[in-house]
C-alpha cells in the first residue's frame, strides 16, 4: 500500500504485472484498459519504451470509493522484464499489494519463466514482502500460439503451490479480465483483514471487484 | 534512507506517490498560459487545487450577474483541480471554448510533467541504487583486499620462520652428516693405527727385554775382558770400538728410549680411544650417558685448541645418568668448549661447573672473554650468524648445540660471567616427557 490517509479518507493501493522480457505485460494494461468499463478508471500511461519495450513502467490507475466514503484509488504497474532494468523493478515492487507474474506459454521460454520468478523472489525478500502473504495470480500468456506447454503441464507445477493460475492470450483479449479479477479479489482478502473493508467500508469482495473489474459494453 | 539488516544504507524508493497539480505544474508554466487568456479576454481566469484552493491567477470577486465557469484537470484520471472563470456572458460561448482550452493544456503539461518527473526519479533512483551497490562492492573488494594483503604478510612472516627452520635443519644434518663421517674417518684411522700399534707396543715390549739380555751379555763379555780374559792386543781393539761406538753412554740411555718409546704408544693408544669414544661411532642411536664423562672426553680430544697458559676449572657434581645420544652431546660441549678457548688469548680461565638444580641438570661453562652484549644475544643462536671475521667462524656451531639441546627438551641461554665474560648454561630435562620420546 502506498498510502492510506484515514484523516482524508483515501488510500492508494498498487498492483504489479511482473514476469520475463516481452511476456506481455504492457499488452495486459492495454487490454484492460479496453475491456473495462470507462467508469472508475483513468487512462493508461506508458512511459518511455525503446522498441516497443517497457524501460521504466506503465501505469493503469482505477478509482471507486467505498459505501462508508473511502476512496480507494488503485494504480495497476508493469515491471520493465529485461534483466538490466532491475532496480525499476524493485522501486515499482516496493510496497505492492498484489502481483500478477505474466508467464510466456511458449516451450522456448520455460527458462526465462523462471529466471524471472527467481528474480521476483528475490525482489520481494529485498523489499520486505513475504511471498507467501502476497496475493499472487499466475497468468500464462500466449495461449493463441503453437508449441506452448500443456496446460496440464502448467497445472501440475503451479497446483502445488497454491498460486490460481489464468491461461490468456493478452493479444486476442482473453483472459486477460479473468487475471486482473482473481488478482483483485486475492488483494481484497488482505486489505478486508486489515482494514475492515467489508465492517468498517461496507465494502464486499463482489463490490469491490465489480467496481474495479467490469466489461465494458 | 534507511539501514537494512546488514547495516547497509539502502536508499528506498517507492514508484506511485500521489501528487498533487501544484507538485508537477509550476508557477512558470502556468502564468504565461493565464496572462495569454487575460490577454484572449478571459480576465480573472484562475486554478484551483482539488480543495478550491486557489493556486494559480486571481479569483477577483463575485459580482453580481456573474456566472463561474469552470473546468476540471485530470491527473493520472484523477480530478486535482479546477481552472475557474467568472464571467458575464452566457455559456457555450468562446469563452467556454477558450476555458476548455486552457484546461486541456493544463492536463497536458502535467500529465507531460508527471511522465518526466517519474523517468527522471527512476533514472536517479536508478543511478543511486547502482552508486550504492558500487560503494557496497567497493567496501567488500577493499575488505577482501585487506584480508588478503593480512595473509601474505603473515605468509610472508611464516616463510621467514620456515625458511629458518629449514636453514637451522639443514645446518644440522649438514653438521651430523659432518660428525658422521668425521666419526667413521676417526674409527677408521684408529682401527688402521691400532692394529700396527699393538705389534709395535708388543715389539718394543719383547726388543726390551732383549735389550736387556744384549746389555747384560754385553756386561758379562766387559767383565772377561777386565779380568784378562782376553789378549791385550784384542783387549785395547776392543776398547778403541766400543769408545768409537758410545756404548757406555748408549746403554743406559736404551732403557729411557725404550720406556719413553712405550709412553708414547700408550699416548697414542690413549688418543685413539678418545677418538672413538667422542665420536661414538660404535653407539647406534641413544644410550645412557654420564655427562660428566663426556665433557671430560671432549676435553682430552680438544687439548691442541686449549691456548697455552689457559686454566680449565672443573667443578664437577655428580649428575645423573641420561639417556640421550652421547655423540650429540659431545658435538654440543665441543662447539661450546670452542667457543670459550677463543674468548681471548692470554689469561684465559674457562670454568665447567655440572650439577642438577630444580630437577633439571644444570651445565654452564664460563669464559672470562669479552662477553656478548645483549642486543645480540636473541641473534646468537641463528644459523650463519658469526661476529667473527669472515672465513674463520662458519656460524653454526651455537646453532647445532641450541638445536641438540632443544630436541632434548633442554634449554640454552647465555648470561654474564661475573667479572666479564660470557656464561652459556645449558639446563637438561632428566627425564624427558613424551613429546621429546617421540621424537
Amino acid at each position: 500500500m502506498i498510502e492510506y490517509d484515514d484523516a482524508e479518507k483515501r488510500m492508494v493501493l498498487k498492483l504489479v504485472y511482473y514476469g520475463p522480457a516481452l511476456s506481455g505485460k504492457t499488452t495486459n494494461l492495454l487490454r484492460l484498459h479496453d475491456l473495462l468499463v470507462k467508469e472508475g478508471r483513468g487512462d493508461l500511461m506508458v512511459l518511455d519504451t525503446q522498441d516497443d519495450r517497457t524501460i521504466f513502467f506503465d501505469l493503469l490507475p482505477f478509482f471507486l470509493v467505498a459505501p462508508s466514503g473511502l476512496k480507494i484509488k488503485v494504480k495497476v504497474y508493469t515491471v520493465p522484464g529485461q534483466v538490466q532494468h532491475d532496480a525499476t523493478r524493485k522501486a515499482v515492487l516496493q510496497r505492492a499489494d498484489g502481483v500478477a507474474f505474466i508467464a510466456d506459454s511458449r516451450r522456448t521460454e520455460a527458462k526465462n519463466n523462471a529466471e524471472s520468478f527467481g528474480n521476483l523472489e528475490r525482489n520481494l525478500a529485498i523489499v520486505g514482502i513475504d511471498i507467501d502473504r502476497l496475493p499472487l495470480v499466475i497468468q500464462y500468456n500466449k495461449r493463441d500460439l503453437n508449441d506452448i506447454t500443456a496446460e496440464e503441464e502448467i497445472r501440475k507445477v503451479w497446483g502445488p503451490t497454491g498460486i490460481p493460475m489464468v491461461p490468456a492470450s493478452a493479444l486476442q483479449g482473453w483472459g486477460v479480465v479473468e487475471t486482473f479479477r482473481t488478482l483483485v479479489s486475492r488483494a481484497y482478502d488482505n486489505l478486508d483483514r486489515k482494514h475492515a473493508f467489508r465492517d468498517t467500508h461496507g465494502l464486499t469482495r463482489e463490490s469491490f471487484v465489480d467496481r474495479l473489474a467490469s466489461r465494458a459494453g | 534512507m534507511i539501514a537494512d539488516n546488514e547495516g547497509r544504507r539502502r536508499i528506498i524508493y517507492c514508484v506511485g506517490e500521489e501528487r498533487s497539480l501544484r507538485e508537477v505544474l509550476s508557477e512558470a508554466e502556468v502564468a504565461p498560459l493565464l496572462s495569454a487568456a487575460a490577454k484572449a479576454g478571459l480576465p480573472g481566469v484562475h486554478v484551483a487545487d482539488g480543495e478550491g484552493n486557489v493556486l494559480w491567477g486571481a479569483a477577483g470577486n463575485a459580482a453580481a450577474g456573474k456566472r463561474t465557469a469552470a473546468r476540471t484537470v485530470r491527473l493520472e484520471g484523477e480530478p486535482a483541480g479546477k481552472v475557474i472563470l467568472r464571467t458575464g456572458t452566457p455559456p457555450g460561448g468562446t469563452e467556454d471554448a477558450l476555458l476548455s482550452l486552457i484546461a486541456d493544456a493544463l492536463a497536458t503539461m502535467a500529465h507531460n510533467n508527471l511522465k518526466r518527473m517519474l523517468t527522471t526519479e527512476m533514472h536517479t533512483e536508478v543511478v543511486n541504487r547502482s552508486y550504492e551497490e558500487l560503494l557496497e562492492t567497493n567496501r567488500k573488494l577493499s575488505a577482501s583486499e585487506q584480508r588478503y594483503r593480512e595473509l601474505a604478510e603473515s605468509l610472508e612472516i611464516k616463510v621467514r620462520e620456515r625458511t629458518q627452520e629449514l636453514a637451522r635443519a639443514m645446518t644440522r644434518l649438514v653438521q651430523q652428516e659432518k660428525m658422521a663421517s668425521v666419526g667413521q674417518l676417526a674409527a677408521g684411522v684408529a682401527h688402521e693405527i691400532n692394529n700396527p700399534l699393538a705389534f709395535v707396543t708388543s715389539n718394543i715390549h719383547t726388543l726390551k727385554k732383549y735389550t736387556s739380555r744384549f746389555l747384560d751379555m754385553l756386561g758379562r763379555y766387559e767383565r772377561v775382558c777386565e779380568q784378562g780374559g782376553v789378549a791385550q792386543q784384542d783387549r785395547d781393539g776392543l776398547r778403541k770400538h766400543r769408545e768409537a761406538l758410545r756404548i757406555d753412554a748408549i746403554a743406559p740411555d736404551a732403557g729411557d728410549l725404550i720406556r719413553q718409546t712405550l709412553e708414547g704408544t700408550e699416548r697414542v693408544r690413549k688418543i685413539v680411544a678418545d677418538l672413538k669414544g667422542f665420536s661414538h661411532i660404535d653407539e647406534e642411536g641413544e644410550g645412557p650417558a654420564d655427562l660428566n664423562r663426556e665433557i671430560e672426553r671432549t676435553l682430552s680430544v680438544m687439548t691442541q685448541e686449549i691456548p697455552p697458559g689457559a686454566r680449565i676449572v672443573r667443578e664437577f657434581s655428580p649428575v645423573p645418568v641420561i639417556t640421550c645420544r652421547p655423540g650429540l652431546f659431545c658435538q654440543m660441549f665441543l662447539n661450546l668448549l670452542r667457543n670459550a678457548f677463543q674468548a681471548r688469548r692470554e689469561g684465559l680461565c674457562v670454568a665447567i661447573r655440572t650439577g642438577v638444580s630444580e630437577d633439571r641438570i644444570r651445565l654452564s661453562f664460563a669464559d672470562n672473554g669479552p662477553g656478548i652484549p645483549p642486543d645480540r644475544r636473541a641473534r646468537i643462536f641463528e644459523p650463519f650468524y658469526t661476529t667473527r671475521e669472515v672465513g674463520k667462524g662458519k656460524g653454526m656451531g651455537l646453532t647445532v648445540a641450541y638445536d641438540i639441546v632443544t630436541s632434548h627438551g633442554g634449554t640454552i641461554d647465555v648470561e654474564d660471567t661475573p667479572g666479564g665474560g660470557a656464561t652459556f648454561v645449558v639446563k637438561l630435562p632428566i627425564q624427558r616427557g613424551c613429546h621429546d620420546q617421540v621424537r
